[in-house]
Parts: structure tokens; C-alpha cells; sequence
């Protein structure tokens, strides 16, 4: 294999595929890059047996091969040559040499036999998006999902499609994220699928870093996204989302709309006291038009907060954990936002006050 | 090793040996590295039709040992499956509890999202409803009384007290009242709250300086407040206090007040006569050990609910065995259902019988020194002076009535009831037991003491 390439195309695909290249123990060429050129093409693959992920590098083909390379020194390599642009590849025996007009470096390779291929996914239907809307949709909602490995379908974000829109959610089961994104063009109707949260990540990392549009294919157990220069696959979990529809409260009881900077503010100042629960306490007094939030441990003291809102509606005082509350904050693109209480065991709705795409729900706290 | 497989469908044991013998012969073949990676969690289903139907983890094992690894376990299946044609491979589902529909439904079951079980602002257990109560000759009354009050909250029976042993149906009782008060007019606002709940509340609100506004208000706008096992705050005298003004405040305005203890109030140690008096001005009602066509009641009913099928000869067994409180009898039922859903099978009587010596605790063995201590502290009595040869009225009719228990309930001689407590004639203790028995005839408050100290010696 020789190949002749400029060092920006080389570094940033490689530094995608390095970050899926696996920590596997059994198989240890999967801790590898293989490295491909046919034709006049040049492609670096990498995967977990999780997440794979195939990119082209725009270059030039002098002699075709295969080898595979360890992925983190050649990215130390390649990012650390700094008076040259143009790199080049080429194997001589067994080793692979990289090569500048100033520098020149020698890799071991690993035999790349057992390197596997990347599944296909065979289907028929398209589904052609903006990466750009997908990522906002997954960054929406992933933290929601569950981080134990218990219940695989809520360690992970359920996408389905509902006209032209696509509804991301995600829960642990104590709060709620669901983000609906609106499609412009008409896509086909897909079965709701679960991409496992240990990998979005790295899927929003790739999707980043290709840009532009995607192709994606789905099929029972695996989605791949497509576009000119990658192919990238993940997992898909088998299993049912649990119906979220039947606890979003059908109306609420009380209505607080407050700065969406003055609660994370807020929420800031009273974690320093918060307890081992991180349990902070909101109080609704309509009658004196006030909104505090307190909170209390046992061995440091208490903070009482009060922030300026719009209150209507009943008084009410419930407990949440602050953690759940201020995570919603980064979905939230508004000024403002509200709080939609519907009585004591309900959860707490969470939006940005103009926004119908994004929702989050909390669960509260039992005392 | 050439087996002869004449049938199309192999069954499941001859399937799991065939990959086990496919496995050794793969291992040979390929590196370890690579055989762990691929063929661990890998899986026969079955074999039809010629075709051996493969489970593999996820598709990118599926497409690898598809591409490289096809024609070796093919060539390696057909040493055991010689007519084996194709190899077919199918990923497998990620929640393998997925088969039954009853497993999903549990998954939801747990999700504190979708299901809350008690609800937070009025404390209520849904589960505790009149529906699920069962009627009995024994709780009648109690019952009566009950509807009576969701008929006319604060005006009949307030406040409605209701006391009986453990496992007797109380909290369910109390419980249902106050679910059925919601049920009638939903903007009731009900509490119910156990007293230690309660007296928590009431220190925590003193802690913070707030009992004004923490505790004062909170429970004076409630309609009905329903306090559970009231004994408990016999040794708390300021709650008690509280508890009081609070009496006052609720009765005052016509609030329903619902209290359940395992005592009459006459019998709760410390409690203040003004309380005791109170209670009296409403209705106190006892729920008594359930009788044995009740507690066949309750099982048929508790079975019903739980689909479990119980001959009547069971049921009756059941009934005039299991001699514990309701609680008991559940639980033993609990068991009866584990054991046939694990034996998917009707349980005979038999069988029934071998599961409860298992489960019934042994009755407790109670020594004389146990009876004397009961019932001197029942009389708050030092223990010594029984043995005295006092004359004290306040000591000799404890003394009696432990003569009385010790001869009825436990069947002691006489010589020996009156050699244990300090070397008395056995014609005294003959006299006290007769003298107690007339007593008992005419007197209602004996009748409750008794009673009450036979609750704290079983």
C-alpha cells in the first residue's frame, strides 16, 4: 500500500475512528485502524464490535493494500507533524512508513486477517436528514437515559417518527427528556428503534464531524448512517420503550414561569446545601406571589432562595432532586422557562416558554 | 460419532449437544482470539428442514462469521447434521424476559414513573377499600359504623375509634373510609397518618421553631384526619398535648376524626382522662378475633383475588388451624400461591399440610413469671408484691386474676398456681378462680382487662 495524502484530510479521520477503536481484550486487533486502499480510494475502519465506523480520506493512490495500525500512535503521529502538509503512506515490509519531506517514521503493523467487516443494513427505505437535526435531537435528550446496564431500553434513546417529525426521548425513570424535530423533507415511516446510549456519543461525535446530510438505514438490529465520505453502524437494542405517554400530566394545577438563568442560578446557590439526595425543596405561594426554592442539610444549615415568577394557580410545596432539574437546562434554548406542577405525586413539566418541540419531565421527591 | 438424525427436528437437548460438539471442533480450527470473540454467546435454536438456525449477539458477528467462518462450521455441522444443507443466523433478542407478556408488565409495574402507590397528599393506601373488606359476624359492627360515618362525615360517630388486636383489619378499615370519603367528593381533603408519623412531624416542626405554621395549620385544614395505632403515643406526653388542641379544633368544626389503636383508650397507659373522654363521645368499636366462617370468608376472597384455586376442604383446613390474626392467614396463602405457581399444580390437603408445618410459628410457651409480669405491669404493680402476703385490694385482684389465667388459659394445678405465688393453700387459688369467674359475669369492665391481657400474653 502507498498513498499520498494532505495531513488535515489524514488527522480528523483519524482522530474519529481512533475514539471507536476498542478497548477489546479478546480480539486485539479490534484496538487497531485497518487502513484499505482499492481503487483510487482511501478508507480507515475502525470498531467495537459495537459501533463501527468506515471513512473515506480524500488522497492520492499509488499502490493498493491493507494493514492495520495502531490507531493512537498513528493519530500521535500525524497530528504532531507540524512542518509539512503532505504525508505519506506506504507499507515496506510488514511495517508501515510515514513520511514527510522532513520526517520519517516507522509503525509495526498487526496482521489484519481477522480484522472484521462492517455489517450492511439492507433496506429499502430512505431516510435522508440534516446531521445537524439529528445530533440536536440526540444532545436533547441523552442525558435523560439510564445510566445502569439494567434496563437496556432506558440506558438508551428512543427515536420514532410521527408524520414528518422525528420524537427523541429518553428516561431513567425518575425524569424525562422528549425533543420532537421537525423534518422538511418527507421521509419514509420507520418501526421506533432504541440506539443504546454508549453509543451516542461517539455517534454524535461522527455525525459532527461529517455534517451536512445523512442517509440512514435501519434495520431490526442495526442503523447505519451514510453519507459520502463514512458509513458508519451501531447496535440497536432490542426491546420496548415503556409506554412515557400515560404519565406526562394531562393538566396542570399550578404555573411558574421564571428566568431560565435565574434558576440555574438559584439552583446553584442551594446545592451547596443540599443533602446526600441532593433533595431541594420548591414552594409555591400564589396568595403572596412568591416562588422559593430552599434547601436544607441536617449537619451544614439551609438556604432559602426566592425568584422573581409568574405564578398561577394553586400553592403547592414538592421536593425534587436538583440534578434533574438543572440537567433540562441545556435543552433549553429560551429565556424563559416554566413549571407545570400537577399536585404533590405528579411530575413536574419542564419547558422553555414558546418552544413545543422540547419537554422535560421530573419526577418528584418522596419525604 | 456419526449420528443418525432421521428426523427433521432435532429436539432442544440434542440441539444444545450438537453446538457443544460443533464448539470443541471450531476451537481447534481457529485462533482463541478469535473464537472467543465470535462464538462466545452463540446458540443453536434449532435445526429444520436442514437448516441450522444459528442465535448470535448482534449483526456484527452475524456479517463476520457469515463472511469468514460460513463454510467451516457448516463443513463442522455436517460431522454431526450430515444432511445439514444451510446455516442460517438469527440475532438475538436483548431482553431475553421479553418471551412472557407478564414480565413486561411487571417492568412497568416498577417504573416509579408510571405507577405511585400511596398517594403523597392524603397518605392513602388505594389498595384499602370496603370492596376488598370482608363482612364477618366479628367486624359487623365496625363496618356499620364505617359507612356510617362516609355517609355523614363529622356528624355520626365523631370521632370514630376503632381498636382490636394486630392483623385484624384496622388500618384497612380506616384506610377505606377515608378512600371512599375521596371517591364520594373529591375535593375532601383527607389525611391519614400513623401516630409515629405524626409525632415526627410535630418534634421536627418544634426542631425548625415553626409549629405554628409547620404543624398547627397543616393538619387544621384537613376534613377528616385519620390517625393510625394512637397506643404509640402514650409515652409522648407533648404530642399528646398537640393531639388535644387539635381534637379540639377538628371537633369543634364538624371535621371527621378517625383514630385506630390496639387498645380500648380506657387501657392505653398514660393517656390524660380529658383524652380519654373525648374519644368516649364518639363511638368505640372493637374488632375482635375474626371467627372461623369469617376467616373462611376472608381466604376464599384473598384466593379469589389472587386466581388461586383452593378446594373447600383446604379453605375450612385453613381456617381452624391457622389461628393467627388476618396478617397471618395471608401470608400463608402467600405461600399456598408461591408453591402452586411453582409446582403449577392445585395443591392438595395434603400437601397444604406439609407447607404450613413449615410456616406456623410454634405457640409460644409462657411461664408463670411471664403471666405475673404481664399482668403486674398491666396493673402497674411492682412485680414482688404479688408474691407478698398482702391484702392490699390493689394487689389481690391482679393476684386473682392471675390465679384465673394461669388455671384457664395454661390448665396449672391449683397447688402449683398457689405454690408459685409465694406458697398460698390451693383452696385460696380454687376461692380466686370462682371468685374472678362470678365477677366476669357481672362485671363489663373485667371482661375488657381480661381480654386485653390474654392479647399481650399470646
Amino acid at each position: 500500500m502507498k498513498i499520498e495524502c494532505t495531513k488535515e484530510n489524514l488527522v480528523e479521520s483519524i482522530a474519529v475512528a481512533e475514539k471507536i477503536s476498542g478497548k477489546n481484550l479478546t480480539l486485539p486487533v479490534l484496538n487497531n485502524l485497518l487502513l484499505e486502499a482499492k481503487g483510487d480510494k482511501f478508507f480507515i475502519r475502525s470498531t467495537n464490535l459495537d459501533l463501527g465506523v468506515e471513512i473515506e480520506v480524500q488522497c492520492k493512490v499509488h499502490r493498493e493494500g491493507t494493514v492495520a495500525v495502531s490507531g493512537s500512535v498513528l493519530h500521535g503521529l500525524v497530528s504532531t507533524l507540524y512542518n509539512s502538509n503532505k504525508v505519506n503512506l506506504e507499507v515496506v515490509n510488514n511495517n508501515l512508513v510515514v513520511s514527510t519531506d522532513s520526517n520519517n517514521a516507522l509503525i509495526k503493523t498487526v496482521p489484519h486477517d481477522d480484522f472484521p467487516t462492517l455489517p450492511t443494513v439492507e433496506s429499502s427505505k430512505n431516510i435522508n436528514i440534516k446531521a445537524i437535526d439529528f445530533i440536536n435531537g440526540l444532545k436533547s435528550v441523552w442525558y435523560s437515559a439510564s445510566i445502569s446496564s439494567i434496563k437496556q431500553e432506558l440506558s438508551s434513546v428512543y427515536i420514532y417518527n410521527n408524520d414528518s417529525k422525528i420524537v427523541f426521548v429518553s428516561t431513567d425513570s425518575f425524569r424525562l427528556a422528549e425533543k420532537t424535530i421537525q423534518i422538511k423533507d418527507k421521509i419514509d415511516d420507520f418501526e421506533p428503534i432504541l440506539i443504546p446510549l454508549s453509543n451516542i456519543g461517539e455517534i454524535i461525535r461522527v455525525l459532527e464531524y461529517v455534517g451536512g446530510n445523512i442517509d440512514i438505514k435501519l434495520s431490526n438490529n442495526q442503523i447505519s448512517f451514510i453519507s459520502d465520505k463514512i458509513y458508519l453502524t451501531s447496535r440497536l437494542i432490542n426491546g420496548n420503550f415503556p409506554d412515557y405517554k400515560q404519565i406526562i400530566p394531562k393538566e396542570y394545577t399550578t404555573e411558574v414561569v421564571i428566568l431560565k438563568q435565574d434558576m440555574v442560578n438559584t439552583l446553584k446557590n442551594t446545592n451547596v446545601f443540599s443533602d446526600k439526595f441532593n433533595q431541594v425543596s420548591f414552594s409555591v405561594n400564589p396568595a403572596e406571589k412568591t416562588f422559593t426554592v430552599s434547601s436544607k442539610n441536617e449537619n451544614i444549615g439551609e438556604v432559602t432562595d426566592a425568584v422573581d415568577s409568574a405564578i398561577t394557580g394553586e400553592g403547592l410545596n414538592i421536593n425534587f432532586n436538583h440534578k434533574y432539574i438543572s440537567d433540562c437546562f441545556q435543552s433549553i434554548a429560551q429565556d424563559s422557562v416554566s413549571f407545570e406542577f400537577a399536585g404533590l405525586s405528579k411530575p413536574v413539566v419542564v419547558r422553555g416558554v414558546g418552544d413545543p418541540s422540547f419537554f422535560y419531565l421530573v419526577m418528584p421527591m418522596n419525604k | 460419532m456419526n449420528e443418525t438424525i432421521n428426523e427433521n427436528v432435532i429436539d432442544e437437548v440434542d440441539v444444545k449437544a450438537l453446538w457443544e460438539n460443533t464448539l470443541v471442533d471450531i476451537e481447534l480450527e481457529i485462533s482463541k482470539a478469535n473464537f472467543s470473540t465470535w462464538f462466545k454467546n452463540t446458540h443453536v435454536i434449532k435445526v429444520e428442514d436442514d437448516m441450522v438456525y444459528l442465535s448470535v449477539e448482534n449483526a456484527f458477528v452475524k456479517d463476520w462469521l457469515y463472511k469468514k467462518y460460513h463454510k467451516t462450521i457448516l463443513k463442522i455441522l455436517r460431522n454431526f447434521v450430515p444432511s445439514a444443507r444451510g446455516l442460517e443466523y438469527v440475532i438475538k433478542k436483548d431482553d431475553k424476559k421479553e418471551e412472557g407478556g407478564e414480565i413486561k408488565h411487571n417492568v412497568n409495574k416498577e417504573l416509579p414513573l408510571s405507577d405511585f402507590y400511596i398517594n403523597k397528599e392524603d397518605n392513602l393506601n388505594p389498595r384499602y377499600i370496603f370492596d376488598t373488606f370482608v363482612v364477618g359476624s366479628f367486624n359487623e359492627l365496625a363496618h356499620a359504623a364505617s359507612q356510617a360515618v362516609v355517609e355523614k362525615p363529622g356528624i355520626v360517630y365523631n370521632p370514630l375509634f376503632v381498636y382490636g388486636g394486630s392483623g385484624h383489619g384496622k388500618t384497612h378499615l380506616i384506610q377505606s373510609i377515608g378512600n371512599q370519603l375521596k371517591k364520594r367528593n373529591p375535593n375532601t381533603k383527607v389525611f391519614y397518618t400513623t401516630s409515629e408519623k405524626f409525632a415526627t412531624d410535630y418534634i421536627s416542626a418544634v426542631r425548625s421553631n415553626k409549629v405554628n405554621t409547620l404543624f398547627k395549620e397543616k393538619y387544621r385544614k384537613y376534613d377528616v384526619l385519620i390517625l393510625d395505632d394512637i397506643q404509640f403515643l402514650s409515652n409522648m406526653d407533648k404530642t399528646r398535648e398537640e393531639l388535644f388542641h387539635l381534637f379540639n379544633s377538628l371537633y369543634d368544626d364538624n371535621k371527621q376524626i378517625i383514630f385506630s389503636s390496639d387498645k380500648h383508650p380506657n387501657f392505653i397507659p398514660n393517656l390524660e382522662d380529658r383524652l380519654k373522654s373525648r374519644f368516649s363521645a364518639g363511638m368505640i368499636i372493637d374488632i375482635p378475633s375474626p371467627d372461623s366462617e369469617s376467616r373462611m370468608a376472608i381466604i376464599k376472597l384473598k384466593a379469589q383475588q389472587n386466581k388461586l384455586i383452593i378446594s373447600d376442604e383446604v379453605v375450612s383446613y385453613l381456617a381452624t388451624n391457622i389461628q393467627g390474626n388476618i396478617r397471618e392467614l395471608e401470608g400463608i396463602l402467600n405461600s399456598i400461591i408461591c408453591q402452586s405457581q411453582l409446582k403449577s399444580k392445585v395443591l392438595t390437603l395434603s400437601d397444604v399440610k406439609n407447607l404450613i408445618k413449615n410456616n406456623v410459628k410454634p405457640k409460644k410457651s409462657v411461664s408463670v413469671k411471664d403471666v405475673i409480669k404481664q399482668v403486674a405491669e398491666f396493673y402497674n404493680l411492682e412485680e414482688d408484691i404479688i408474691y407478698k402476703k398482702t391484702r392490699v385490694k390493689e394487689v389481690v385482684k391482679p393476684r386473682q386474676l392471675i390465679m384465673y389465667i394461669l388455671r384457664e388459659d395454661f390448665n396449672v394445678s391449683y397447688p402449683t398456681i398457689g405454690q408459685k405465688l409465694g406458697g398460698r393453700d390451693h383452696t385460696t387459688v380454687i376461692h380466686s378462680c370462682e371468685k374472678i369467674k362470678n365477677d366476669l359475669k357481672v362485671d363489663s369492665m373485667l371482661i375488657k382487662e381480661v381480654e386485653q391481657i390474654r392479647a399481650m400474653l399470646s
